[in-house]
């Protein structure tokens, strides 16, 4: 194997495994997202309720 | 301080762009201006991502730990998010580390793996503060939850001067440190501080992320005491 493959290898792996975890904090943002926008929902049908 | 660490996280999208532009022009560095090492060859450049990877994982869990003994002076949530936000970047740049030595250990040592000092408290870092998460998310009353989560951080930290430690006191293969040329401390010196952006970026993100799940899960439990 070429000497600057394994770099590449590395690369790679560093950048692999940051992009999927900032993935999957993007999702988990998401769905906080969509909890917020829920809460929100049902505390103005509250309001409205009153 | 609770208001600074309440504001911080909305710099954390700049931290982590700034971060991540950082590290691209570190490959420049890395592939350019740093100069070929005579014994190892190119595959040494794999060493200016392996090194700012596992200072920054051991620098994470030190603010776990510190986290932790906070959340158990003051008893106050942000410390308990703060530690888990600390905990989780850590846990990926530290796996990130173990991944980079193996790859560059292969072509130096001629293996994948071996259990040495080094590696061996490493992996068991990586394994304890799995377990940390993993502590995190069972089911629990929110207040004694946070205050375990505190204690095992504080614990699981005595691994981390070990692995500080362990390439000088009991390491076989793995050196306790390299000799560099100016140009190699010059780049690894751009390195950290890139990964120091990126590291601040994820974990104030990760923060923001703790904090607001905290405040709607509050919301939502003073929703159900209202309705009786």
């Amino acid at each position: 194997m070429n000497s600057y493959e394994w770099i590449m290898y590395a690369g790679i792996a560093v950048w692999a495994g940051l992009g999927l975890y900032i993935f999957t904090l993007a999702r988990r943002q998401s769905a906080l997202s969509r909890r917020i926008a829920q809460m929100t929902r049902l505390a103005d049908e509250e309001a409205a309720e009153r | 301080m609770r208001n600074f660490l309440e504001k911080a996280p909305c710099a954390a999208p700049w931290l982590a762009l700034a971060g991540g532009l950082a590290l691209a022009a570190c490959q420049w560095l890395i592939f350019v201006y740093a100069p070929v090492e005579s014994t190892m060859g190119p595959p040494q450049k794999i060493f200016y991502l392996h090194l700012p990877l596992a200072w920054w994982g051991l620098i994470s869990f030190f603010v776990v730990f510190l986290s932790g003994i906070a959340y158990i002076y003051s008893r106050k949530p942000v410390w308990d998010a703060l530690s888990g936000a600390a905990a989780e970047v850590g846990l990926v740049l530290a796996v990130l580390a173990v991944l980079t030595g193996s790859i560059w250990a292969r072509h130096s040592w001629g293996l994948w793996w071996t259990w040495d000092a080094r590696l061996t408290t490493a992996l068991v870092m990586c394994f304890v503060y799995a377990g940390y998460l993993i502590v995190r998310g069972l089911d629990m009353q929110p207040g004694r939850k946070a205050l375990v989560c505190a204690v095992v951080g504080i614990v699981a930290f005595l691994d981390v001067p070990l692995v500080f430690l362990s390439a000088r006191l009991w390491s076989y293969i793995h050196p306790p440190s390299i000799s560099l040329e100016p140009e190699m401390k010059l780049t690894v010196a751009a390195c950290t501080g890139a990964f120091a952006l990126l590291w601040a970026g994820l974990t104030l993100f990760r923060f923001k992320l703790a904090l607001d799940a905290q405040r709607l899960d509050q919301s939502a439990m003073e929703r159900l005491m209202r309705r009786g």
